[in-house]
């Protein structure tokens, strides 16, 4: 009968900082609030600037996904301004994209996640010591080798862009590098260094084709099976004892799932337009309703924004993201009845609150909706049909399922630029609006601009953190992290490992929620805490 | 064993996302081969809630001895001086920099926005944000001009955006082996190590810059960026063409004009309205010269240097 209210600060090891408040009853979570306490503004920083200017501030929203920022900032000009973005210059932006979340997956996994399950609450578990072997942090073995190797994936990003973290090679029209020979023959030996030192016989325990045979969640369970390097390996320990402990118990969510589609067909979207993006996309977007189990398209004029419970002064009606003034309040004492985050809540015209993130892309990937070539995959909607519904575990599994995927993807781009082709077509400034959108490794993530007078208007972002992170909306229903941390199990109030397990299972990233923030009222940076 | 506590402010990570990029030592070497011990790290360190607060307070009292505090972001004052648009850990974060700073032996600045500000910092500021000691060129900062840390230094400042990962990791190294007296630092307290060359120095467009040839427009593999491009590599201080980023290149070697991001103006110009990526001239002359080089010199130099390039100057140089 008695309830509990836990308020942490920081969760941490959210990417950013989270707060986030429970009112535990009987050691179960009944009600929950999610708080980014940082805002830096950008939005406001980027107006009257330089149509441009989103080109270098942006990425700088999130260190962590600022290849993703980077290309939503340049597909939102591209659409703006009418370019013609040439096929290699595709290409290359797909490839930074694709290597900056293939770096995400161990850095995630490892250094954000899997530390956790050498937490003392799981010390009863037959697989702990093996756990603490392998995910102690900085010294585990596996800790080590997958947060060391993360770093090379994104060398392919510093021959295309320099360096990451935060180039900015991507422009409208295409990309400042013309990669040589030696740049794709190196990409391609550090893609294979990355395949032989660590995905395959650390993370997978086979082959990359052995694993492309994996459908549906019996395939899954057969591989497992089927050999003592699959089930030893980190991904194969990883989902024994994430059922072990109970992590596919708990962190269902709102149910219903967002994603915006990513990686541009390089033949399919030279001549980039906010309405003919859908359809051009190899990963296909979407939204999964699991109620009704159906698949639908999405667009960006299906999107809301409701500022009811943030930090805002700009009314309690849902608007579209575009018209949005980003006014922060100056005073920010959280209010739980009414303004308690810099987040805004992001809403679906006809669906409402949405989850995006990984599982929500995978979600989507099975549906049969789309262009017939786009890319399909169900083994993911299908473990989610059988284990009934989402979980910590589920959404865990979704997290690292793309690496295959993606890293096939980068082979693609390697193997398609035509070297001597152009890179870059040089594009005619105009007014008007542009959108781009992509998908960050954690999740969707949209840009609008609007330029007037050959500068920025209006410039608004919806990361991925601003879908989940958001508070309450207008009618008061919860954001897809504090739904997904009802009926949580505090086993101990003093160390509750398993709020940081909801929140880290989102990857959500809070320094993007804070932009998030910032694009609806300018530059935030969220601190997140558990209350 | 070094104690080391890592917070963010008005950060957008990429400071500690480029620090775990390094190699030799890598963040793992760094613990196991240098006796560095990190106490808390937003995205590494395992407490959360009241234990970090615990462990935050016992820095501060001196429970906990803090040998190196090192702060990734700006520092945000935001609303009117009070700060509560940064909140960390129960209080806002500009309160625990002002019990800490007085805890910690060395004080590292990683990173544009805690050295000058940074992004967050850019007109019109609407954070409030100011860097540890600076605010852009101004000295001062949130923590004034004339503090020093325990150890007698000011704040060591390790700009860039982000930081590269081996000026992090050198400065940590140099300072857990106890070799802090060999880093001398610039007028912006930068170890003048790193910053002492221009980003230009090692840049593979270099003869292009010498015999005027230039890069007239991107997607190109010829040419030097300074020109049209607005690049900013000859007025820059940093080693990025010395210690390449992540290990193979540099955004001048790519054919990304260097944003000038180790100097406290960065984003030159404000990003106003015709400045991005485009070199800013008068009559032809770039406005801004090479520190040091004269007008009238430079316009000699450059008829000669015209007159002297040979035809591969204009040629694709860098071949597929
Ligand atoms: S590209 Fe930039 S850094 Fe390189 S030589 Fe030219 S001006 Fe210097
Ligand atoms: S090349 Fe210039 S903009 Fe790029 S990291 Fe170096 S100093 Fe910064």
């Amino acid at each position: 009968m008695t309830i509990k209210t836990l308020d942490i600060s920081p969760v941490g090891r959210v990417e950013g900082d989270l707060d986030v408040r429970v009112d535990i009853e009987d050691g179960r979570v009944v009600n929950a609030w999610t708080h980014a306490e940082l805002f830096r503004g950008f939005e406001i920083i980027l107006r009257g600037k330089d149509p441009q200017a989103g080109l270098i501030v942006t990425p700088r929203i999130c260190g962590i996904c600022g290849g993703s920022h980077l290309t939503s900032a340049s597909w939102a000009l591209d659409t703006l301004w009418g370019t013609e973005v040439p096929r290699n210059a595709i290409l290359a932006r797909n490839l930074g994209q694709i290597v900056e979340t293939i770096q995400s997956i161990p850095r995630y996994f490892y250094g954000l996640f899997a530390i956790d399950l050498t937490n003392k609450k799981y010390r009863r578990s037959r697989h702990y010591e093996e756990a603490c072997r392998r995910f102690a942090a900085y010294t585990g073995k596996s800790y080590e080798i997958g947060v060391t190797i993360s770093a090379k994936p994104v060398e392919i990003y510093a021959l295309l862009g320099g360096q990451w973290p935060h180039s900015s090679y991507m422009v409208p029209g295409g990309v400042m590098c013309a990669p040589t020979l030696t740049d794709i023959t190196r990409a391609w030996a550090i893609l294979e260094y990355f395949r032989t030192n660590w995905l395959e016989p650390v993370w997978l325990g086979c082959s990359l084709e052995r694993y492309e045979q994996i459908h549906t969640y019996d395939d899954f369970m057969d591989w497992l099976d089927e050999d003592r390097n699959h089930r030893e390996s980190d991904l194969g320990f990883y989902w024994r004892m994430g059922l072990d402990i109970g992590l596919d118990r708990y962190g269902a969510g709102v149910g219903k799932y967002v994603t915006w589609g990513y990686l541009a067909h390089e033949d399919k979207y030279q001549k980039p337009t906010m309405e003919g993006r859908n359809a051009a996309m190899i990963m296909k977007g979407g939204v999964y309703d699991s109620f009704s189990d159906t698949h639908s398209l999405m667009d960006q004029s299906f999107l809301r924004e409701n500022t009811t419970h943030s930090w805002y002064d700009e009314g309690t009606a849902d608007i579209h993201p575009s018209d949005r003034t980003t006014k922060p309040t100056a005073n920010n004492t959280k209010d739980f009845e009414n303004a308690y985050s810099w987040s805004s809540a992001v809403l679906h015209k006809d669906f409402g609150r949405l989850e995006a993130g990984p599982l929500a892309r995978q979600l989507v990937a099975g549906g049969n909706h789309g262009e017939s070539w786009q890319h399909h995959d169900g083994f993911i909607l299908d473990v989610f049909k059988q284990m009934g519904g989402a979980s910590v575990h589920v959404r865990q599994l979704a997290r690292v399922h793309e690496l295959v995927k993606l890293y096939r993807q980068a082979e693609h781009c390697l193997r398609e630029f035509k070297l001597n082709d152009p890179w870059y077509i040089k594009p005619t400034e105009r007014d008007g609006k542009g959108w781009g959108a992509t998908e960050a490794a954690r999740g969707a993530l949209s840009h609008w601009v609007e330029v007037e007078g050959g500068k920025i208007k209006n410039y608004q972002v919806i990361a991925p953190g601003t879908w989940n992170i958001g508070p309450r909306d207008g009618e008061g229903k919860r954001g897809p992290i504090e739904e997904a941390l009802i009926g949580t199990p505090i086993y101990d109030s003093s160390d509750p490992v398993e709020v940081g397990h909801v929140a880290r299972a989102f990857d959500s990233c809070l320094v993007c929620t804070v932009h998030a923030h910032d694009a609806k009222t300018g530059e935030e940076l969220a601190r997140f805490r558990t209350a | 064993m070094t104690n080391v506590l890592w917070l963010q402010g008005g950060a957008c990570s990429g400071n500690t996302m480029s620090f775990l990029n390094a190699e030799e030592p890598t963040v793992c070497d760094l613990i196991a081969d240098f006796g560095i011990k990190v106490l808390w790290h937003p995205s590494l360190g395992l407490e959360m809630g009241n234990d970090l607060q615990t462990l935050l307070w016992d820095c501060v009292s001196g429970k906990i001895p803090l040998d190196i505090l090192v702060f990734e972001g700006s520092v945000v004052n935001a609303p009117n001086g009070t700060g509560e648009w940064n909140r960390f850990a129960d209080r806002t974060m500009k309160d625990w920099l002002t019990d800490l700073s007085q805890a910690a032996k060395f004080i590292v600045a990683v990173g544009d926005c805690a050295t000058w500000g940074g992004i967050p910092a850019m007109s019109p500021n609407p954070s409030e944000s100011q860097g540890l000691q600076f605010l852009k060129r101004q000295e001062g900062g949130f923590l004034g001009k004339d503090f020093v840390s325990k150890a007698g230094l000011p704040v060591i400042n390790i700009p860039g955006c982000p930081a590269h990962p081996d000026w992090i990791t050198q400065i940590l190294v140099a300072i857990a082996t106890g070799r802090i007296a060999d880093i001398a630092l610039d007028e912006l307290h930068r170890p003048q190590t790193f910053f002492n060359t221009y980003t230009q120095t090692g840049c593979t467009r270099n003869v292009h810059f010498a015999y005027k040839a230039s890069t007239g427009e991107f997607g190109q593999r010829k040419g030097c960026l300074f020109y049209d491009l607005g690049c900013r590599g000859p007025m820059t201080h940093s080693s990025c063409n010395r210690i390449l980023w992540n290990r193979v290149s540099s955004k001048t070697r790519v054919g990304m004009p260097c944003l000038g991001c180790t100097e406290p103006e960065f984003p030159f110009f404000d990003l106003q309205p015709g400045t991005v990526f485009k070199t800013q001239t008068v009559m032809g002359v770039p406005k801004e010269l090479p520190p040091g080089v004269k007008q009238k010199d430079y316009a000699v130099l450059t008829m000669v240097a015209k007159d002297a390039a040979p035809a591969w100057a204009e040629e694709d140089f860098f071949t597929v």
